[in-house]
């Protein structure tokens, strides 16, 4: 039974904002109490992790003393040890302490109180000292963004299927993750649609910049940057699939940049690149 | 003419030529205020805002009003639901905002959404990639066209509007 026609029947569908876009949960024969656990699942995690919310651990770890422990969530925790794992991973490539470039770039707004200038760490400066303390060896603007949408894609669609759900899809501005079989499409850089697949028990992320582009000082500058952090432009999108939203997201941002590179992590991480090049486009 | 009722008319001229690209309808008003107010009656108290009110909502929120129609029902609880539009580049949005008696935000539900790309929607090469060119796969403009993934849609628009609510909700509704 796949979910082509989400208001037939038993299933429902919602949609809220979080994490800066929008959150849309389908499941079939869920309940309006299974539901609003489910988004609530999602908004405990923009509370933490957005860069947008005030009080969230980012906005704790940007003022943070270099040196001294910072208590913050253990699912932060756990979303920045993944982080550092792959920016090891990626030598550099995928790198969350990039924030201050975005915020100079325009990408991120500029949070209160914080001097640009000093934030100069990245993750390697980033160490973790227990399941609810991490240390910045050196100041630092995290930005979680994709990742963060993708543990909450992830923590949303165990609540569903340990609620007993067959059949659900949580979609997060793009980042979703499928339990059954859903077929989804796969939206280009330009905006068109240009391929389509069907997704089973896994989780598919998608990553453009076409749309996202800003000039400065004579720089196209997009939020996706290189290992010497200077942005890599392209126009076309990039899907990942993986067993989970964090990892498939994780890898487009990846993708993007250096695509040999993004390959060859791909199948250590067991997720499979989606290209959407028209050439390639032509499967299912 | 309007900057709302602009944005209206280059909207349905984009729906009357594509049948809508990518349409949802999440809830109905009244599926959502049984939502967001179970076992609450709600009673309809739609405001005009005037010139004055409309100025005092721009200066505290940075956002106008799309319309002077405050679509606004009063809880027994002393809590609110609002009815609300927003208009962006390529989407039109009808979403819900429960407050509660404190008039701080309870929920946020988008009601319908409605998405079109308007260069890309008058090019046929663009639409016929939707009428089964797919190998047997035939999408239905604006029904079959569902769980998408793309780069990130941005809910700005939404949160800027939910913003002017608060606004609009202590020039208006707290004021009585």
């Amino acid at each position: 039974m796949p979910l082509s026609s989400p208001q037939g029947n038993a299933t429902r569908k919602r949609c809220q904002p979080w994490l800066g876009t929008f959150v849309e949960i389908t499941a079939a024969h869920a309940d309006d109490d299974l539901l609003r656990r489910a988004f609530g699942a999602v908004a405990t995690v923009h509370e933490r992790m957005s860069f947008h919310a005030q009080h969230s651990d980012l906005a704790a770890l940007r003022h943070a003393t270099p040196g001294k422990r910072v208590r913050i969530h253990p699912d932060t925790v756990s979303v920045l040890r993944f982080a550092i794992d792959l920016y090891r991973r990626s030598h550099g490539i995928f790198d969350v302490a990039v924030a201050a470039k975005l915020v100079a770039s325009g990408f991120l707004p500029r949070p209160p109180g914080v001097d640009l200038r000093r934030m100069t760490g990245t993750s390697a400066d980033i160490e973790i000292v227990s399941d609810r303390d991490v240390i910045l060896h050196r100041p630092m603007l995290i930005d979680l963004g994709g990742i963060a949408k993708g543990f909450a894609v992830d923590n949303a669609t165990r609540l569903l299927i340990d609620a007993g759900m067959t059949h659900a899809v949580v979609n997060a501005g793009g980042d979703l993750r499928v339990v059954g079989e859903t077929r989804i499409h796969l939206r280009d850089g330009d905006g068109a649609i240009r391929r389509s697949l069907v997704l089973s028990d896994a989780a598919l992320a998608t990553s453009a910049n076409r749309h996202t582009r800003r000039q400065r000082g004579g720089t196209t500058w997009v939020p996706h940057l290189d290992a010497q952090r200077m942005p890599r432009p392209i126009d076309h999108a990039i899907s990942v699939i993986a067993d989970e939203c964090m990892t498939a997201d994780a890898l487009t941002k990846v993708a993007l940049v250096a695509p040999p590179e993004a390959e060859r992590l791909a199948s250590t991480y067991d997720a499979r690149i989606v290209p959407l090049e028209p050439s390639t486009g032509a499967d299912h | 003419m309007s900057r709302r009722s602009t944005a209206l008319a280059a909207f349905t001229a984009l729906a009357a030529l594509t049948g809508g690209v990518h349409a949802t309808e999440y809830l109905t008003p009244a599926q959502a205020q049984a939502q967001m107010f179970p076992s609450q009656a709600l009673t309809q108290d739609f405001r005009q805002l005037t010139p004055e009110q409309i100025a005092a909502i721009r200066k505290a929120s940075g956002e106008s009003p799309l319309s002077p129609e405050l679509k606004a029902w009063r809880a027994q609880d002393g809590g609110w639901f609002i009815i609300d539009e927003v208009v962006g580049k390529h989407e039109f949005i009808t979403y819900a905002v429960s407050l509660d008696a404190s008039g701080a935000v309870r929920d946020v539900e988008i009601l319908d959404y409605r998405e079109a790309y308007g260069q890309q929607v008058s090019d046929a090469r663009w639409r016929s990639q939707f009428v089964g060119k797919r190998a047997g796969e035939s999408l239905k403009l604006g029904t079959d066209i569902q769980n998408i993934s793309g780069a990130t849609l941005s809910s700005k628009h939404v949160t800027d509007g939910v913003r002017r609510l608060l606004a609009t909700y202590a020039t208006v509704l707290a004021a009585r």
